[in-house]
C-alpha cells in the first residue's frame, strides 16, 4: 500500500505534522527509530522514578497546535521561576511580577515589569510570523501566495505602527540587541538579569552579550511562559501520538530509516533499517536538515544547497542531568512551598556569560547555569516518600568537548552539577541515590539531534526565517518534490512549540503534494 | 572677561567631521566658527611631533573610508591631501609561520595555496560576497537614515530607497545579506576557510574598535565597515595620508579658512548654551562666549548632551537613551619612534608585505580569548594588534634612515579591573607600563629586537584617548557599531537625523550615521540636514549619486 505521507521521527514536531495531516484525511505513517515515540519530549524512569528524560518544561508551546488537534487532555501548569542568589536573597518571578521569597515586592520589581511587558508586547507582535511559513519575498510562486505574504507583512507593519512611536522605536532598537546590555541598562547584575539572560540563551551556542539574544528571549516569551505538562512532558507527545492514531495514522516504533527513496526527482518512500520498504506520496523528515539530506542522497541536491546545509551551525551546548534524591532537598533561604517552581541558578548576566566562555574553547562550564525542576513537587502525590526526582538542564557543556565525552567527562559534569547545587542546597549531594548524565553527545546518539543541539541548529539571526534551515529551503520543501522538513531545523525553530511540524504539514497540504 | 561674537553657526570640535560640516556651512554662506579645545585641529586625525624629528599619526593611522565624493567636492588634494595606497598585510604567528595578503589577486591566491588549495578557491567566493555587500552599502553612507516611524515624504522616500535597494538584490542575495549582516566573522570564516592562520588574519577587521569578539554576531558587518572604503576608486584598499592623518584635517581646515571660516584653538567648550529649548551659542573654558543659532557638535553624543548641554534641557527619555548609548572603549595604541627597522626571523623577505599592516595572531580562538579578558575589565594578555610602519612608504614621517611605527592594539578596557574594582582611575603610570609591556612582549615574539630599536614610545590607553581627544571612554568610533546603534538607531532612535531635542543643536560626529572611521560622511550628511532645516538645502552640493555603482 501507499501512504499519503511518511513522517520520519516521532518527536513532538513529527507527531504534530502527522496528526495535522491525518486530521485532514491523509493516510500517514510515522516511523521512529527508538522503541518509544517522544524524541526529546519524553518521559523516562530513573531508579523507578518517572522523570522527563530530556526537555522538562515547555515555554512557548503554541496554543493553536493544541486547539487544532483537539488536545484538551494536555494540561499545562504555569510555573513561577525562582532565581537563586548566593546571598540568599532569591527572587521569585511570576509573569511580570518580581518578589522576594516572602512575597514582598523586589526593589527592582518596577524595572523588571517594564522590561517584561515590553518584551511580551514585542513577542506578541512577532508571534504571527512563527505561525506560518517563513515570510519572504517569494519571487515566482503563486500570485495568491505572494498576496497573502504581502498581507501578512502588512499586518505586522500595521501592528507595529499601532504600538505607537515609542514602542516602535524601542522594538527596532532592541530587535538585534544583546540581552546583557538590555537588562543591565535598567537592572542590577543580579538574579533577575541572570534569569532573563539564561532564558535568552537556552540551548544556544551564545552568551548574553551576543547580539541577537534579545530576539531569542522574545521568541521564548511568546507563549505562556515556563510551564509543566501535567503527568510529565511525555504526556504531550503521547497525546499528540493519540491524536494522530485516532485519525488512523500509524506509528511504527523501533523503525529507523536507512534511506529515503527518490525516484524521478520525487520522494516515493523510505527504506527501514530492517530492510522493509514503505511507499508514500510524500515524506516529511523531522530530523536534522543535513541528516535528512544524507538519507535522501546527496546526488539530489545542488552543490550550493549541500554547502549551505553543511554550514548550519549545530554546536549543542546543553546537557541534561537527572537525579533521584532520597529526601527533599533544602535550598538555603527558600521556603519548601517554592520547590515546585522552576529554580534557576543564574545569579547574574555576567555569570551566564562566564559560563559560556569555556564552551567556546571546548570546555564545560565550571560554574554552570542550571535550570532545576522537581516534578514530584509540582504534582504532589505522584512521588514516593523516599524517592524524589530532580531534572536539571546544564549550560554550557559543548558537544565538541576537548578530549571527547568519555565516562570521566560525564562524571566530571555530574560532579560540577552537584558542587554547584550543594552551594545553594547544602547536603544535597548526600541525598543522591541515582543519577544519569545526558551530554550533548549522548543526546545526539539517542535522539539523532545533530550536535545534540536542542534546536537542531543554532537559533540565531542568520539561521532564522528564510535562512532556516538554509537560504532557498525556507518553506519546508526540501529540494525534491514530495520531500519536506518538519523539525526544529526549520522555521520557526527549536523549543517545544509544535509549530515547525504544524506549519510543514499545512505547507504540504497547500502545495497539494499528497493529493 | 572674554569676548562675545555672533556667528551663524558654531562647530564644537575640529575633528574631521566637524571641519567637514564647517566647510559646507561656510560655503553655503553661513558665517561659521570652529572651536577646538586642543591647540591644534584634527581631533583623532592628527599628525604630531611627539619626539623630535618623528611625526606620529597618534590616533587614527590609516585612511580608506574617507568619502571620495567629499574629497573631490572640497578639493582636498589642492590643500595638500595625498593618500598613498599601500599593499599587503601580513599575519605573523608566534610559532614562525606567516600569512601574507596581497592586493594582487594571483599573488594572494598563491599565498593561500601555500596553506590550502581549498582555501584559495574559497577566497574568490569570499571576496565576491564582501564586494557585493560593499556595493550594497556604499550608497547609504552619504544619505540620511530615514525615521521608520515617520510618514513624512522624505522619510518614506528614504525608506523606499532602502527597500528598493534590498529588493533589487533578488531573493538569494536578500538571504545572503540578512545572513551577512547578522553573522559573526568567525562563523563566516569557518564556513569558507579551513586554515587557522588565514581565518585569524582576515578576522581582525571584524573586531577593530568594537566591544565584540570574533564569534559575536554582527562582526561580519564590522569587517564590512573596514572594507567599504577605497583609495582612488580601489574598493577595500587602504592608504597612508602623506604626512600622517593630520594631512586630512589640515586640508579640511585650509579649505574652510579659504572659504572664509574661522577656527579658534586652545579652549574647549565648557557649556552649550540653551535657552527656551534652543541652542544659542557656546561658552568656552577660557570664558569666551559666542552666539549662534546653530551649534554643531563634533563631540560624541554622550559628551555633548550630558556634559555640555545638561539634563535639565533634555526630555528624560532622551537623556536616558543617551546614557545607555554604548560607547565602551576597547582599544589602545603604542606609537613608536624607531632607530632602525626591527628584524624578524618570521618575516618573509618581501617588500610588498613590509609596507602594509602586520598583525600577530594564530587563530580565531586566540582572538576570542583576547576578547574574554576585556569583558572582565582586563587588557588582553596576548593582544591582537594591527601594526604599521608608515615611514617605509612616506619618508616625511621620520628622519632619514629612521622609522615610525604605529601599533593599534585590542583589547584594552576603559574601566580597568584591578582587584575586582573596575574604574578608569585604575589607569596610572604603573598599569600603563604593564599594559605596554604586554604589547612589547607580544611584539617580541615576532620581532625579537623590537625593544632595542625603540627611541621613544607613546603609550595610549582608552583613558588617554578620552582625555586627549575627548572620545568618551576612548571609543574610537564615538559609539559601538552594533545593530542597535546603526542607521536609524544611531545615536538614539528618533534623533538619527543629526538633530537633537534642543533646537539648533546637531550631532555631526561619528556618533551619528554612518558611524566611525575617518569617513567624514556624518559631517557632510549633518551639514545637509542643517542647511535643509534652514531652508538652504539647495546650497548643499549633491554628493551621493542616486545609484552609485
Amino acid at each position: 500500500m501507499t501512504y499519503d505521507a511518511i513522517v520520519i521521527g516521532a518527536g513532538h514536531n513529527g507527531l504534530t505534522a502527522a496528526a495535522t495531516l491525518a486530521r485532514k484525511g491523509a493516510r500517514v505513517c510515522v516511523v521512529e527509530k527508538n522503541a518509544k515515540p517522544g524524541g526529546m519530549a519524553l518521559s523516562g524512569t530513573l531508579d523507578g522514578v518517572e522523570m522527563p528524560r530530556m526537555a522538562h518544561l515547555v515555554y512557548n508551546l503554541n496554543p493553536r497546535v493544541l486547539s487544532e488537534l483537539g488536545l484538551s487532555n494536555v494540561n499545562l501548569k504555569p510555573l513561577k521561576t525562582v532565581s537563586l542568589s548566593p546571598d540568599g536573597n532569591h527572587v521569585v518571578l511570576d509573569g511580570n511580577r518580581a518578589t522576594r521569597v516572602d512575597g514582598t515586592p523586589h526593589p527592582e520589581a518596577t524595572a523588571y515589569a517594564a522590561r517584561y511587558d515590553d518584551l511580551k508586547r514585542f513577542s506578541a507582535l512577532l508571534a504571527p510570523l512563527a505561525e506560518r511559513s517563513a515570510p519572504g519575498v517569494s519571487f515566482g510562486g503563486r500570485k495568491l501566495d505572494k498576496f497573502s505574504e504581502l498581507m501578512a507583512a502588512a499586518r505586522i507593519g500595521l501592528k507595529l505602527k499601532l504600538l505607537g512611536r515609542r514602542n516602535m522605536r524601542e522594538f527596532l532598537r532592541i530587535l538585534l540587541s544583546n540581552v546583557h546590555d538590555y537588562t543591565l541598562d535598567e537592572l542590577s547584575d543580579g538574579p533577575i538579569a541572570g534569569a532573563m539572560a539564561a532564558d535568552a540563551v537556552k540551548g544556544s551556542w551564545s552568551g548574553p552579550r551576543s547580539p541577537g539574544s534579545v530576539l531569542s528571549l522574545m521568541y521564548r516569551m511568546s507563549g505562556s511562559g515556563p510551564a509543566h505538562v501535567m503527568g510529565g512532558i511525555g504526556k504531550l507527545t503521547e497525546a499528540l501520538a493519540e491524536a494522530a492514531q485516532s485519525q488512523a495514522a500509524e506509528i511504527r516504533s523501533g523503525a529507523g530509516v536507512a534511506r529515503i527513496f527518490v525516484a524521478e526527482d520525487r520522494a516515493v518512500g523510505v527504506l527501514l533499517d530492517d530492510g522493509s520498504e514503505l511507499r508514500a506520496r510524500t515524506v516529511l523528515s523531522s530530523i536534522g536538515a543535513l541528516q535528512s539530506l544524507k538519507l535522501a542522497g546527496v546526488e539530489h541536491f545542488d552543490a550550493e544547497t549541500v554547502t549551505r546545509l553543511r554550514n548550519i551551525r549545530t554546536k549543542g551546548t546543553a546537557a541534561k542531568i537527572n537525579l533521584v534524591l532520597g529526601g527533599v532537598p533544602t535550598f538555603s533561604g527558600l521556603p519548601s512551598d517554592l520547590l515546585g517552581a522552576r529554580i534557576v541558578i543564574a545569579p547574574g548576566s555576567t555569570y551566564v556569560e562566564h559560563a559560556f566562555n569555556p564552551a567556546k574553547y571546548g570546555e564545560m562550564s565550571e560554574a554552570p547555569v542550571l535550570e532545576i525542576v522537581m516534578p514530584g513537587q509540582i504534582e504532589p502525590g505522584t512521588t514516593q516518600p523516599d524517592r524524589h526526582g530532580m531534572s536539571i538542564l546544564f549550560h554550557y557543556a559543548p558537544h565538541d568537548l576537548e578530549g571527547g565525552w568519555t565516562d570521566a567527562a560525564h562524571a566530571r559534569l555530574l560532579d560540577i552539577t552537584l558542587a554547584t547545587l550543594d552551594a545553594y542546597a547544602p547536603g544535597l549531594r548526600q541525598l543522591v541515590v541515582a543519577s544519569e548524565v545526558l551530554s550533548p553527545a549522548r543526546i545526539e546518539a539517542e535522539t539523532g539531534a545533530p550536535g545534540g543541539h536542542w534546536h537542531h541548529g543554532e537559533w540565531s539571526t542568520d539561521q532564522m526565517l528564510t535562512t532556516r534551515p538554509a537560504s532557498g529551503l525556507a518553506h519546508y520543501r526540501f529540494a525534491v518534490r514530495g520531500l519536506y522538513l518538519c523539525g526544529a531545523a526549520t522555521h520557526p525553530g527549536g523549543d517545544v512549540t509544535g509549530l515547525p511540524g504544524r506549519n510543514a504539514a499545512l505547507q504540504l497540504l497547500k502545495d497539494g503534494a499528497c493529493a | 572677561m572674554g569676548t562675545t561674537d555672533k556667528y551663524d553657526a558654531i562647530i564644537a570640535g575640529a575633528g574631521h567631521n566637524g571641519l567637514t560640516t564647517a566647510c559646507y556651512l561656510q560655503k553655503a554662506g553661513l558665517k561659521t566658527l570652529v572651536v577646538e579645545k586642543n591647540d591644534y585641529v584634527g581631533g583623532a586625525a592628527v599628525s604630531r611631533e611627539l619626539h623630535k624629528g618623528w611625526t606620529y599619526s597618534n590616533c587614527s593611522y590609516v585612511c580608506s573610508l574617507l568619502r571620495q565624493e567629499i574629497v573631490r567636492d572640497l578639493e582636498l588634494p589642492r590643500f595638500g591631501l595625498q593618500v598613498i595606497p599601500y599593499e599587503g598585510n601580513v599575519t605573523l604567528a608566534p610559532g614562525g609561520e606567516y600569512f601574507g595578503a596581497y592586493g594582487n589577486h594571483d599573488a594572494y591566491r598563491r599565498e593561500m595555496e601555500r596553506f590550502s588549495v581549498k582555501d584559495a578557491d574559497a577566497y574568490d567566493r569570499f571576496s565576491r560576497i564582501i564586494m557585493r555587500q560593499c556595493r550594497f552599502i556604499r550608497p547609504f553612507l552619504l544619505r540620511t537614515a530615514p525615521d521608520p516611524t515617520s510618514l513624512k515624504p522624505r522619510d518614506l522616500g528614504e525608506l523606499l530607497f532602502m527597500i528598493k535597494r534590498m529588493w533589487d538584490l533578488g531573493r538569494r542575495e536578500i538571504d545572503e545579506t540578512l545572513r551577512f549582516w547578522t553573522m559573526s566573522i568567525g562563523d563566516m570564516l569557518d564556513e569558507h576557510f579551513e586554515t587557522d592562520l588565514i581565518k585569524a588574519g582576515t578576522a581582525g577587521s571584524g573586531i577593530i574598535g568594537t566591544g565584540l569578539g570574533v564569534y559575536s554576531p554582527g562582526t561580519a558587518y564590522v569587517l564590512l565597515h573596514h572594507y567599504m572604503g577605497d583609495v582612488d576608486g580601489s574598493v577595500g584598499a587602504w592608504g597612508f595620508a602623506r604626512g600622517g592623518m593630520g594631512a586630512i584635517t589640515r586640508a579640511l581646515a585650509a579649505a574652510f579658512t579659504e572659504a572664509g571660516g574661522e577656527i579658534r584653538c586652545g579652549s574647549g567648550v565648557a557649556e552649550i548654551r540653551v535657552s527656551g529649548g534652543r541652542a544659542t551659542g557656546v561658552l568656552l573654558d577660557n570664558g569666551d562666549s559666542f552666539q549662534a543659532p546653530v551649534v554643531a557638535s563634533n563631540m560624541d553624543v554622550k559628551r555633548t548632551m550630558l556634559k555640555h548641554v545638561g539634563r535639565e534641557h533634555l526630555p528624560a527619555a532622551f537623556a536616558k537613551a543617551v546614557e545607555n548609548f554604548k560607547i565602551r572603549g576597547s582599544s589602545g595604541k603604542i606609537n613608536i619612534a624607531l632607530d632602525r627597522l626591527p628584524t624578524s626571523d618570521t618575516l618573509p623577505d618581501n617588500g610588498k608585505l613590509f609596507c602594509g599592516d602586520y598583525s600577530c595572531t594564530e587563530s580565531l580562538r586566540h582572538l576570542e580569548k583576547a576578547y574574554d579578558e576585556w569583558k572582565d575589565g582586563y587588557w588582553s594578555s596576548q593582544p591582537y594588534f594591527d601594526m604599521l610602519i608608515p615611514s617605509k612608504i612616506d619618508p616625511t614621517m621620520a628622519p632619514p634612515g629612521k622609522h615610525m611605527m604605529t601599533v593599534f592594539t585590542q583589547y584594552a578596557p576603559y574601566d580597568l579591573n584591578v582587584d575586582g574594582v573596575r574604574s578608569p582611575d585604575n589607569w596610572n603610570e604603573e598599569t600603563r607600563a604593564a599594559f605596554a609591556k604586554s604589547i612589547f612582549d607580544r611584539l617580541e615574539c615576532v620581532m625579537p629586537d623590537i625593544r632595542d630599536c625603540v627611541v621613544h614610545a607613546e603609550v595610549r590607553t582608552p583613558l588617554d584617548i578620552e582625555r586627549e581627544v575627548g572620545l568618551t571612554e576612548g571609543n574610537i568610533f564615538q559609539g559601538e557599531l552594533t545593530f542597535d546603534q546603526l542607521l536609524f538607531n544611531r545615536p538614539v532612535p528618533g534623533y538619527a537625523q543629526y538633530d537633537t531635542p534642543v533646537d539648533g543643536l546637531y550631532i555631526v560626529g561619528s556618533s551619528s550615521h554612518p558611524g566611525g572611521g575617518v569617513m567624514a560622511a556624518p559631517g557632510a550628511n549633518a551639514a545637509r540636514e542643517i542647511l535643509r532645516r534652514k531652508g538652504l538645502g539647495r546650497r548643499m552640493p549633491k554628493l551621493a549619486s542616486r545609484w552609485e555603482e
